[in-house]
């Protein structure tokens, strides 16, 4: 508001003077003239990253004779005792939120600047 | 619950949502295209071409838009700059003033009420004063923000404000105490 503490006459004059404008499509057009949403965009970023990411998979699997290092993984976490594996689960929770709570952070700081 | 403009604006910063732009407009478009056409002196294809513009900047834009001053705030801005630019493109920036004044002072122009002359004594005022009096004393911005709008110091803004409204008062004095 205005520093002044008393309203001048001439500006609630001024304000009762000014009409209300209908839209009447104004917005329609403006809404028209927007270039394409960022979401056409952000898809064609997903669909990239879900080709390439499959594409690494699949070299990945055939690299490393049908994905035997994942069986001879799963092998030495089966011998492994009940803490071990239930600290390791747990480790890999907080690693996982950690990253989680950092990006949520990051994202917040930068839409409030 | 209604949304804020903050809350709008940050669904077309974060999804890039143009319904929320949309909300935006429909509720801002009322004033700027009001402030335009009070620049542009009711020259109302002018004012809505440049209230769409505005409105297309201020999309384009919106990251840079702080939220240190109201959206309203930061609107106005916008549309006063799309003003600007456009009177220097058309050269009328500067002089024109007195030479439309002297035009639109003609002595058969129809007075039919106290809101009709308000606003032609508000649209025979000099750019400067004119700009400082929608702003400040129609628009409900204080000195500050229109400060940072108009951009220019704080005190040429009160002098405006405190000229313009004397001028007003001059000129409306024949309907009597205001």
């Amino acid at each position: 508001m205005n520093e002044m503490s008393q309203e001048d006459p001439v500006d609630r004059q001024l304000r009762e003077a000014a009409p209300y404008i209908d839209d009447n499509g104004f917005t329609a057009r403006v809404l028209q003239q927007l270039p394409a949403p960022r979401r056409t965009r952000r898809s064609l970023r997903g669909a990239i990253l879900l080709a390439a990411t499959l594409l690494a998979s699949a070299l990945a699997y055939l690299a490393s004779d049908g994905g035997r290092f994942v069986v001879v993984a799963m092998e030495r976490l089966s011998t492994l005792p009940a803490l071990w594996l239930f600290a390791l689960a747990f480790g890999s929770g907080i690693l996982v939120m950690t990253v989680g709570v950092i990006a949520a952070f990051a994202k917040a700081s930068e839409l409030q600047s | 619950m209604e949304l804020t403009d903050a809350d709008l604006v940050a669904r077309v910063l974060v999804d890039d949502d143009q319904h929320a732009f949309g909300e935006l407009v429909r509720r801002h478009q009322s004033t700027v295209r009001g402030l335009l056409r009070q620049l542009t002196r009711t020259d109302l294809a002018l004012a809505d071409d440049l209230s769409q513009e505005t409105f297309l900047r201020a999309y384009r834009n919106i990251r840079s838009f702080r939220g240190e001053a109201r959206f309203s705030t930061w609107l106005y801005r916008i549309a006063y700059n799309s003003f600007r630019e456009d009177a220097r493109r058309r050269k009328e920036f500067l002089g024109i003033d007195e030479q439309q004044l002297q035009a639109e002072q003609d002595p058969h122009v129809s007075d039919p009420g106290l809101k009709h002359d308000l606003m032609h004594a508000l649209s025979l005022l000099p750019l400067h004063e004119r700009s400082a009096i929608l702003l400040c004393c129609q628009n409900g911005l204080s000195h500050s923000e229109a400060a940072r709008v108009l951009d220019i110091p704080l005190g040429t803004v009160k002098t405006n404000v405190l000229r313009g409204r004397e001028k007003l008062k001059r000129t409306l004095a024949a309907w009597g105490p205001t």
